[in-house]
């Protein structure tokens, strides 16, 4: 790893103050767990590191008011897992942040982090390859090994965007409250993330010197649920081959509204948009589940290695809608 | 989990006042390994010490035009830059020193060591090393094995009479094809398998200093200490006396420790600079610098009669060894000479090459080519039994090796053949555990579970509305056989000194062996068989093992084959010195023996016949498995793992080496996919090479141990460390293939390759990954 330097500043104006004008050459730092890896990898290289954890109005807090549920942008994966409130009323983030790395790294990792860490791609984690996403000129996965890779192709850069947590967040139509030298604003995520352009080589639209403060659930729907489901090569500890958030809201019989949303498969969180419409004033059953999960990968244009995570995600679709429309108690 | 033990005791000896072989007492070193206490190499220093980084290549084929180290020479703290040109005789290896030290001239897999930094703190080694300009014109990258031989693919090494072609075995016995063409059933079939990485807990690290005697000190880690002092002294150009190898706490090896990797680089730096020096490699550069398992590709043709019996077989491999020789010719010798697993086939033809490539070199790892080829034999055999209608239990009773059957290579084989009992007790307790047996065998009494049908679906909670997608449980068997100790000639012994201490009585002993604990326990179980020589308490019996120049030469710690030869040696040594205490009033006497088992022989280039080995060990699997169809989840519920092991001097060792040998297998068989791409290694840290957690090995590893004596090992005692390895692949594909009813031929069987198997609609393919030959495509910039 290069040599860094390191600040602890006390406050939010501190720390912007510290990363204004820094253009990348001065980063936040939370929890560490993807920023140091990359940066033992020397694929980032950071001259300076602001420790966002002493901040005293950023917290790991996990409230409950009005406008639904707040979560302060150092709240651990832990945390979530944990929380009585987020397994209330936003079950399908802590099944998430559960299904999400190992123990060690959820009382680490933020979920501030969680929304920013960068793609696995592995030419993108190699320091040999100087691939698009990192200033380069080619992305060398889009015809080299891409089994890992998108199925729904938005960028130059075929990369997934590996968070658990982003797909059940996207789902709970959850929004993140930013911070920069202009003050504050709020973002849906489906704003907020973004594929990467030739001029934003990143997944989402942070500015270099804003700060995430929080995440922001709505109150859930009546009749609600919803559910978080993985696939992955290894029973733990793994990144999603393609993870699925489903939140369903009841109307009588039938399906009032409905969100599906995939990760692993695309540069940001997937919205199956033409399943959400194809389920909507439907009675649920295994037909319908069929139908919309075929309907959500009626688009995918595989690469020449990822065709699996086609039936994979039709799979993980119809068992989460399965999940959250099942009479009694959702499996757990 | 209780072990247990079948067969017999050794007959004819004495039970000792003390029976110390044959008990589990307490692992020395584990509770200074558990609490973090035990010094490993990494953990080392000397006062005044420099720190080494090594520049990596980081391309897989170039021509180095040049090297500025001014750069890195004006960085503050650098102290030198060493390349090829500093090293006395720059080449090493194993077999064949092919090796450079520091590439001369070209490099030709991405983990090559091109220079070497020296500087008084760790940070400015690495920034250092990052200031070395070498410049590099890229060459075409060789990256497919199947295509490394074509007429006008570039070599890797210029030079070498076969071109790309390492090594090529061939052996013949009967008329296969003719076999084949008169066979009531064949069935033909390819099989892949990928590298792995040892993925030992420790990477490379050592320190080393020159003594005021002129020794040169290297402290690390390996599995061999008077063959790494050999090597190292051959590339400074020293007498093998001058220089020292001795071994820290070894975080484990596999095999991956056979090569040098930092023992040269450190001897090298402390050798010209006179100064004590440190290297510790981080998981990447590990993983980038050393040998990995062979990745295999095995064509094979089998054939059976009309009464059940295997006529012939005709196979074919070709693995990949990366850009430099290691061992694969030995590798490759011994995976084609299992291609026949542990069966009596009267007509065999088979063949394998070693190929070079501009990939990461491969050499030896646990099972030394035997879980390739097995996987090959015993899915052939499964499929024959499947295809001719027969039980795979029955099926392997009639064709097993049985006690003098030739080899492939036409002569006997070696006695204490323990095929046909490993299978039968395995297959026995499987069908107790798992509740589903196989016809051949009757029920056995006691069974817990009642039996089902195989592919039957697994009550399941989640409701998705479509049954034939629900998770379901398959069981598979499978043989294992592997040569334990040196093949084909390979000189093979192991020398202890044994020296005995006290006035009257012996009161006390120190063995003296450089064998290598690489994990595996061999330190207590040599201790052990010393002091049931000896009728000594264990802690009367001290060892002195971890210094090449303390300890006289064990052989390598490989071949499972330490506890075999090693233990004999000491088992000799300490009668010898025994005999000669009652003739002198000395309060000390001392024994030196070299042991030899029974030689080998290389084999006839032409037929192959010849003597490979002295010795076998048998074993035998079962495993349970779960498979989800709908996401190609495989989970193994449970693992029965037979072994033949002559005698058990440490059960509970050979419980550790069961249960640590069945995580590997299992990481290998369904998770472990190192990956290549045109030279470059894309699975470059664990977060992208899974390796198999706690939750990934099943709760339920039954050992079961057979002892049939060995003639040559210690109390009967053979090696059996690799075995775990051999039949579990093949015994989870005919698991796999039992549950969901499809075959799987490429390793690993990662959800995306199940459920390709099972769904190979247009559109969903998750094509078997071969290197291509393509030329590099990005700079490495
Ligand atoms: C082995 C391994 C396995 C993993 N498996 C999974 C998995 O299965 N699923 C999954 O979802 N994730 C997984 N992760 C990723 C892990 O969850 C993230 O690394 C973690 O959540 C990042 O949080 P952090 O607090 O450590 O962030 P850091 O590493 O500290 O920061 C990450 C990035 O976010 C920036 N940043 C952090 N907080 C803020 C803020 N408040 N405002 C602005 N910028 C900020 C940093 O500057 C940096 O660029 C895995 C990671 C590892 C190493
Ligand atoms: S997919 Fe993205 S990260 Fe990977 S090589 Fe292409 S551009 Fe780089």
């Amino acid at each position: 790893m290069r040599r860094f330097d390191y600040a602890s500043p006390a406050t939010i104006d501190d720390a912007l103050a510290l990363l204004a004008g820094g253009d990348g050459a001065v980063r936040p730092l939370a929890g560490g767990t993807d920023l140091l890896t990359l940066m033992k990898a020397d694929i980032a290289t950071p001259e300076r590191l602001i420790d966002i954890k002493r901040l005293a109005e950023l917290d790991d807090a996990i409230a409950l008011d009005a406008d639904g549920l707040s979560i302060g942008a150092l709240a651990t994966l832990d945390d979530l897992e944990d929380d009585p409130l987020v397994r209330q009323l936003a079950p399908a983030l802590a099944e998430a942040a559960a299904a999400a790395a190992s123990p060690q790294l959820r009382n680490m990792a933020t979920i501030g982090g969680n929304l920013l860490q960068r793609p696995r791609c592995w030419y993108f984690r190699s320091s040999l390859v100087h691939c698009w996403l990192k200033g380069g000129t080619e992305c060398q996965a889009r015809d080299g090994e891409n089994a890992l890779h998108a199925l729904f192709d938005q960028s130059p850069c075929v990369a997934v965007h590996p968070s658990d947590l982003a797909t059940a967040l996207v789902a709970l139509d959850a929004s993140v409250r930013l911070r920069g030298p202009a003050g504050e604003r709020s973002l849906s995520l489906g704003e907020f993330f973004a594929p990467p352009t030739d001029d934003r080589r990143t997944e989402n639209v942070l500015a270099p010197d804003e700060l995430i403060l929080s995440v922001r659930i709505p109150p859930p729907a009546d009749n609600a649920r919803g559910t978080y489901l993985k696939a992955m090569d290894r029973k733990v500890w793994a990144f999603a081959l393609v993870g699925v958030a489903a939140t369903v809201a009841r109307d009588g019989d039938r399906i009032g509204a409905a969100r599906i949303v995939l990760g692993g498969v695309a540069q940001t969180p997937w919205r199956a948009r033409e399943a959400e419409d194809l389920l909507v004033g439907q009675r649920p059953d295994a037909d319908l589940f069929a139908r919309a999960a075929d309907a959500a990968l009626a688009g995918a244009a595989p690469l020449a290695d990822n065709g699996y995570k086609i039936p994979l995600a039709r799979t993980l679709i119809r068992r989460a809608l399965a999940a959250v429309t099942a009479d009694g108690a959702p499996p757990a | 989990m209780g072990m247990l033990t079948l067969g017999h005791r050794r007959a004819g000896m004495p039970p000792a006042p003390r029976d110390v072989v044959g008990t589990s007492p307490p692992r020395p070193d584990a509770l200074a390994k558990v609490t973090g206490a035990a010094r490993y190499p990494g953990d080392l220093s000397r006062p005044g010490q420099l720190h080494l980084w090594a520049v990596l290549a980081g391309r897989p084929h170039a021509r180095i035009l040049g090297v500025d180290a001014r750069p890195a020479l004006a960085h503050p703290g650098v102290v030198a830059v060493l390349t090829a040109a500093d090293v006395p005789r720059n080449r090493f290896g194993l077999i064949e020193d092919d090796q450079p030290v520091l590439a001369e001239g070209v490099v030709r897999w991405v983990g090559e060591r091109v220079a070497l930094v020296a500087a008084e703190t760790r940070e400015a080694a690495a920034t250092g090393a990052r200031l070395v300009e070498v410049t590099y014109e890229d060459l075409p990258v060789v990256a497919d094995p199947a295509t490394a031989l074509a007429p006008g693919t570039p070599l890797v090494q210029p030079g070498r009479p076969d071109g790309n072609l390492l090594t090529e075995v061939r052996i013949r016995r009967g008329d296969a094809a003719g076999a084949l063409a008169g066979a009531a059933t064949v069935l033909e079939a390819t099989f892949t398998t990928t590298w792995q990485e040892h993925a030992f807990l420790q990477p490379e690290a050592g320190v080393a200093w020159v003594e005021d005697d002129g020794r040169v000190v290297v402290e690390t880690a390996g599995q061999w200490a008077h063959d790494d002092r050999r090597e190292v002294a051959s590339t400074l150009g020293l007498p093998d006396e001058q220089v020292v190898i001795r071994y820290a706490a070894i975080g484990g090896a596999f095999g991956g420790r056979e090569d040098l990797t930092v023992q040269p680089l450190l001897a090298l730096a402390a050798w010209t600079l006179r100064r004590p020096v440190a290297l510790v490699w981080d998981r990447t550069e590990s993983m980038l610098g050393h040998p990995k398992r062979h990745p295999m590709s095995i064509r094979a043709r089998w054939g059976v009669d009309g009464d059940g019996r295997i006529r012939g077989v005709e196979a074919d491999l070709t693995a990949d060894a990366g850009a430099y020789a290691s061992t694969s010719q030995e590798v490759v010798k011994a995976a084609t000479l299992l291609l026949t697993g542990a069966y009596r086939v009267p007509n065999v033809a088979l063949h394998g090459r070693a190929v070079l490539t501009n990939n990461v070199p491969t050499g030896a790892f646990r099972g030394f080519g035997a879980p390739q080829a097995q996987f090959a034999a015993e899915s052939m055999v499964a499929r024959l039994a499947e295809a001719i209608g027969d039980d795979p239990v029955a099926f392997r009773q009639r064709n097993l090796y049985r006690e003098g059957d030739l080899e492939p290579t036409g002569r006997p084989l070696p006695a204490g053949v323990g095929a046909l009992a490993t299978l039968e007790a395995c297959a026995a307790e499987a069908r107790r555990r798992f509740g589903i047996g196989w016809d051949g065998l009757g029920r056995v009494p006691g069974a817990s579970s009642a039996p089902r049908q195989a592919g039957e679906a697994v009550p399941s909670a989640g409701t998705d509305g479509i049954a034939r997608k629900r998770p379901r449980r398959g069981v598979g068997i499978a043989c294992g056989i592997k040569n334990l100790g040196y093949s084909f000639g390979f000189p093979e012994r192991a020398t202890a000194t044994v020296e005995l201490y006290g006035r009257g009585e012996v009161e006390r002993a120190t063995v003296r062996i450089g064998a290598a604990d690489v994990g595996q326990g061999v330190h207590l179980a040599l201790r052990q068989i010393a002091a049931d020589g000896l009728r000594l308490p264990l802690a009367a019996v001290a060892l002195v093992a971890d210094d090449s120049a303390e300890a006289p030469d064990a052989g390598s710690a490989s071949a499972s084959r330490l506890t075999l030869v090693a233990g004999r040696a000491v088992h000799d040594a300490v009668a010898a010195a025994r005999a000669k205490w009652p003739e002198t009033d000395d309060e000390r006497v001392e024994a030196t023996v070299t042991y030899r088992p029974p030689a080998t022989t290389p084999l006839d280039p032409i037929t192959g016949e010849g003597t490979p080995n002295y010795c076998y060990g048998y074993a035998a699997q079962a495993v349970e498995v779960e498979v989800d169809p709908a996401t190609g989840v495989v989970r193994v519920l449970g693992v029965v793992s037979a072994h033949d092991v002559g005698r058990a001097i440490n059960p509970r060792a050979i419980e550790g080496q069961v249960e640590g040998g069945v995580a590997q297998a299992l990481g290998y068989a369904l998770l472990e996919d190192f990956r290549m791409a045109d030279g470059f290694v894309l699975t470059r840290t664990w977060d992208d090479y899974l390796l198999p957690t706690a939750l990934d090995v099943p709760d339920e590893i039954v050992p079961l141990v057979l002892e049939t004596a060995d003639p040559n090992g210690p109390f009967g005692a053979r090696g059996m460390a690799e075995l775990p390895l051999v039949p579990f692949l093949p015994a989870v594909a005919a698991a796999i293939h039992d549950a969901v009813g499809v075959w799987l031929t490429d390793q690993p069987f990662t959800p995306e390759r199940v459920q390709f198997a099972l769904d190979d609609s247009p559109g969903t393919s998750a094509r078997v990954r071969t290197p291509s030959p393509a030329t590099s495509s990005d700079d490495g910039s």
